[in-house]
């Protein structure tokens, strides 16, 4: 009975097949889309499985998608109809290409394309027959201006032989390199992990360990697991690689829920992955950065917006180190650089060397500076710039460096005695234009906290470029720090215009040592609210003892210009600075105390729930990413956040005040600071609830900007 | 000296002077500017927006206040929406409506893009669709469209009646343009106005939108 029901199925198959296939075999075509079913060899084995294709040729200027999508379209369907016992398998997608049109981001395919399916031929097709395959395929086929559902149904007669197949000579070979390629599981281990609206994909072990994969890139096979639209960072380690994400609708909606799979696109190759949820893997960063991978859609233009946005870059890098010279931060240094000035106007070639090697510091910290920067950021290290004031070890030691250079302002000892016979110039003052050069540097280290108008675009998007115009755009900024003092030293009119060297000049230095005590006594308190009192406490028994030791120096030098040799004072001297080191070591390395509460009144600390929560109140919502080495933020905190007017407009919009602490490192802070193109503080941020994204106050706060930002609708 | 320093200070104070205020918006602009911007999710205020109807009056969203408002994304040319306007929107539309439910439609297309209406052809927007919707506003410049994150038709948004988006995203569980497949598909906008009408908790907050990407106007990347 069964037999004969077999026997007369394949009757019908042998009658229909042909008929079908008369039919409609071949390729078929819409306006948009040209689709045939076509096999990779030229016949199927019995038992087999063979791999036949839908081969798709589709017009420019159209595309079809991907299993996911993306943010709009809709992924290729097939319905088949097939013999009994013959079995077809899923889509063997290809890597996508990213197409990108008005903010969306979908993926998908142009041109030619190939999806190949694995088909199971029964055991029992009988060799020298044929078997009808039938799909009926649905693309959505779309431009950037419309959709068109093409439905094609494609036929073709897959012949039965035994043994080995060669290839179909006219697309079995381009079949093969799209099977060949296809992304598929290897034995990689990745974790998703959802911090803050951020997902980070961490992938080790198989192909990726022991290797810079080049760029990367991550297709989920679910829609709504991450912003499809949004960059995808990432870095490389010794075990493989990190993927910065963000996260898509369903994942900000409901957390995540369960594994994350989908391709791991590298220069190496693409893999299929599945991240369940849990901590990051170790050894997934630290190497270097991952590029981009580059979108398939017309990078034509991607170059030149490229330079323009570096040309633009450098230009706001020059203006925003001239702004620079304006921010409190840098007071102190302007002291210094003045009374340097002061002291070589009247020596032309003095202060053209003088301001030259001023320019020479700057630039070389700036690019040291800017190197570390870079460096530590390929190595996955979250951090923006003012790192470097991040350091409690850092604040100390520049807290008594900058004491000394007030003590020697104040004369208690002078540099380079012993060579010029009475020197009488502070630490810039140094013989070949040395001192000049390390008032440059230590102006970047102090100053380069703070960022000015102009300056956070620069930063931001020089971040992000390729490290030589990176660097480019940091010496630019440099170059804008330095400019107004080498144009002065190097201008014979303007400094002869400045008063002869006199009696003026000591009584203008003793002055200008007050801002250097100032900046001293400020990193001491930076250095108190990273660290604690104890800590605190052992810096200033630091301070004392290099300020005697100083002192006694300076003694020393008293005796040798009477002719003595003044070797006691000098060993004394020495002695105490020695313990001054040692104190400062202590301090450095005594216990850090809990972190205090942020300060302001009203003030909680920032997170992004805590935005959305107070949104959700239908609150506004002000945000402050300060530091306590950051001076401009906080004098913007005492005279324009704390004034009066601006705690009676929060009072009547109701608004919260969210502050967010980058005193010390705090990896969710620059994320945040990065996602709106900064790489420092201060930024402030106000939310209005009704408005997706919330405007960005100016750098320099005044009382009346923050009054009519919170009152305006 | 001091006076040098005086009078460099005061060139660059005024050089300074006028970025505060101009620079750092012109510096931040390219980012948000040109995506649809992030999608605000349930549990957010909905946006506030006024925006000119077919008949061409504005209406504003404060309009409706204590009442529920359904926001749909719309493209006639989209076959997404052909779909669902064979018949099962206009339904849910019409109960909606009946239940006192404010369904503004809304098109996002720029001009001279797919969707874009204007005059008789926006009157006669709702005849030519049979559509049972309260209104149908214009956002040719994609404002309104860009502040709620819409990027496809359809794409749906619920507001209860204190203001809240209480759902976001596709109208139902089966992204494909085939009309069959609405049979059986859990359209998320009816359970969500029914999870509203009965007090209970919604059963689905957020669900992936689907369909054709909104025609917003090219953005210059400024």
């Amino acid at each position: 009975m069964r037999r004969l029901l077999f026997r007369f199925l394949i009757l019908t198959g042998l009658l229909l097949a042909p008929a079908m296939a008369w039919a409609q075999a071949g390729p078929q075509r819409s306006e948009r889309i040209e689709a045939e079913l076509v096999a990779m060899s030229r016949w199927a084995a019995p038992g087999s499985t063979a791999v036949v294709a839908i081969r798709q040729d589709i017009q420019p200027g159209w595309h079809t998608y991907w299993r996911n999508p993306g943010d709009s379209g809709g992924a290729t369907t097939l319905n088949w109809t097939l013999p009994t016992g013959v079995r077809a398998g899923e889509i063997v997608w290809p890597l996508p290409e990213r197409q990108r049109l008005q903010g969306l981001v979908n993926y998908g395919y142009e041109g030619k394309v190939y999806l190949p399916v694995p088909v199971e031929i029964p055991a029992d097709a009988r060799p020298g027959s044929t078997l009808p395959l039938s799909v009926k395929a649905l693309f959505l086929v779309c431009s950037a201006e419309m959709c068109v559902p093409d439905e094609l149904t494609l036929n073709m007669d897959l012949p039965i032989r035994e043994g080995a197949a060669p290839r179909d000579s006219a697309h079995g070979a381009a079949i093969a390199r799209v099977l060949e390629q296809a992304p598929r599981p290897a034995g990689i281990t990745a974790r998703a992990t959802l911090d803050n609206g951020v997902l980070t994909l961490t992938a080790t072990g198989g192909p990726l360990a022991g290797k810079d994969p080049g760029a990367g890139y991550f297709f989920p096979y679910a829609a709504g697991t991450i912003d499809h639209a949004a960059a995808q960072t990432g870095s490389w380690g010794p075990n493989g690689l990190t993927l910065v994400l963000g996260a898509g609708g369903k994942v900000l909606a409901g957390g995540l829920t369960g594994p994350v799979s989908g391709v791991l696109a590298t220069s190496e190759g693409a893999f299929e992955i599945t991240a369940e949820p849990g901590p990051v893997l170790p050894g997934a960063t630290g190497s270097g950065d991952l590029a981009a991978l580059p979108d398939a859609a017309p990078a034509a233009q991607a170059p030149g917006t490229g330079w323009a946005v570096f040309a633009q870059a450098m230009a706001f890098a020059l203006l925003g180190g001239l702004i620079l010279n304006l921010m409190p931060c840098v007071f102190p240094i302007l002291a210094m650089k003045a009374a340097a000035l002061a002291a070589s106007a009247h020596n032309a070639r003095r202060s053209r060397m003088d301001g030259l090697a001023f320019l020479a510091g700057v630039l070389v910290t700036f690019l040291v500076l800017a190197g570390v920067l870079l460096g530590l950021r390929a190595a996955g290290e979250a951090i923006g710039w003012g790192f470097q004031l991040q350091s409690p070890p850092v604040t100390a030691g520049l807290a008594v460096l900058m004491l000394a250079v007030a003590l020697n302002l104040s004369g208690v000892f002078h540099v380079g005695a012993g060579l010029q016979g009475a020197g009488s110039g502070p630490l810039a003052r140094l013989p070949g234009g040395i001192g000049a050069f390390f008032t440059g540097a230590l102006a970047v280290i102090v100053a380069a906290p703070c960022t000015a108008p102009f300056m956070a675009f620069a930063l931001g998007a020089a971040l992000l470029m390729p490290w030589p115009m990176a660097l480019a755009v940091f010496l630019m900024l440099g170059l804008g720090l330095a400019l107004p003092y080498v144009l002065v030293s190097l201008s014979p009119r303007l400094l002869a215009r400045l008063p002869r060297p006199g009696a003026w000049m000591e009584r203008l230095k003793g002055l200008l040592a007050f801002p250097m005590y100032g900046a001293a006594l400020w990193l001491a308190w930076v250095f108190s609210r990273q660290t604690g009192a104890d800590a605190l406490g052992l810096l200033f028994v630091a301070g004392l003892l290099a300020a005697a030791g100083l002192w006694l120096v300076g003694a020393g030098q008293g005796q040798q210009a009477l002719g003595r040799r003044g070797v006691i004072h000098a060993t004394a001297g020495l002695v105490l600075l020695v313990l001054a080191g040692g104190a400062l070591t202590l301090a450095v390395r005594a216990p850090v105390e809990a972190a205090a509460d942020p300060s302001g009144p009203g003030a909680a600390a920032w997170s992004a729930p805590a935005v959305e929560a107070a949104l959700a109140q239908g609150r506004p919502v002000l945000v402050n990413f300060t530091a306590d080495w950051c001076v401009t933020c906080k004098i913007n905190e005492r005279t324009a956040l704390g004034a009066p007017g601006v705690k009676r407009a929060m009072e009547q919009t109701n608004a919260v005040y969210l502050v967010g602490d980058w005193t010390r490192r705090d990896d969710a802070i620059t994320a945040e600071l990065q996602r709106r193109g900064r790489s420092g503080v201060p930024l402030y941020l106000l939310y209005r609830p009704g408005q997706a994204e919330p405007e960005v106050l100016p750098q320099l706060l005044t009382e009346g900007v923050v009054v009519e930002a919170l009152t305006r609708r | 000296m001091i006076r040098l320093t005086v009078a460099a200070l005061a060139v660059l104070a005024l050089a300074a002077c006028q970025q505060p205020a101009a620079a750092p918006e012109k510096a931040e602009a390219p980012a948000p500017a040109a995506a649809p911007g992030a999608m605000p999710m349930a549990g957010q205020a909905a946006p506030a927006f006024t925006l000119v109807d077919a008949e061409g009056a504005p209406r504003s969203l404060a309009d409706y206040r204590g009442k529920v408002v359904v926001l749909e994304w719309t493209n006639e040319g989209c076959p997404y929406v052909k779909k669902h306007y064979s018949g099962a929107m206009q339904a849910l539309q019409r109960e909606a409506v009946e239940d006192g439910v404010v369904w503004l439609s809304v098109i996002s297309s720029a001009p001279g893009t797919q969707g874009y209406v204007t005059g008789d052809d926006a009157r006669g927007w709702k005849a030519r669709t049979g559509a049972n919707s309260t209104h149908l506003l214009l956002d040719p410049t994609g404002q309104v469209g860009k502040l709620y994150g819409a990027r496809t038709t359809p794409d749906m948004r619920i507001i209860d009646r204190e203001g809240r988006l209480v759902y976001v995203g596709g109208i139902d569980d089966k992204p494909t343009t085939d009309t069959a497949d609405l049979q059986g598909a859990t359209n998320f906008v009816r359970r969500a106005l029914d999870d509203l009408a009965s007090g209970n908790p919604m059963r689905t907050a957020f669900a992936t939108p689907y369909g054709c990407s909104v025609k917003y106007a090219e953005t210059a990347e400024t």
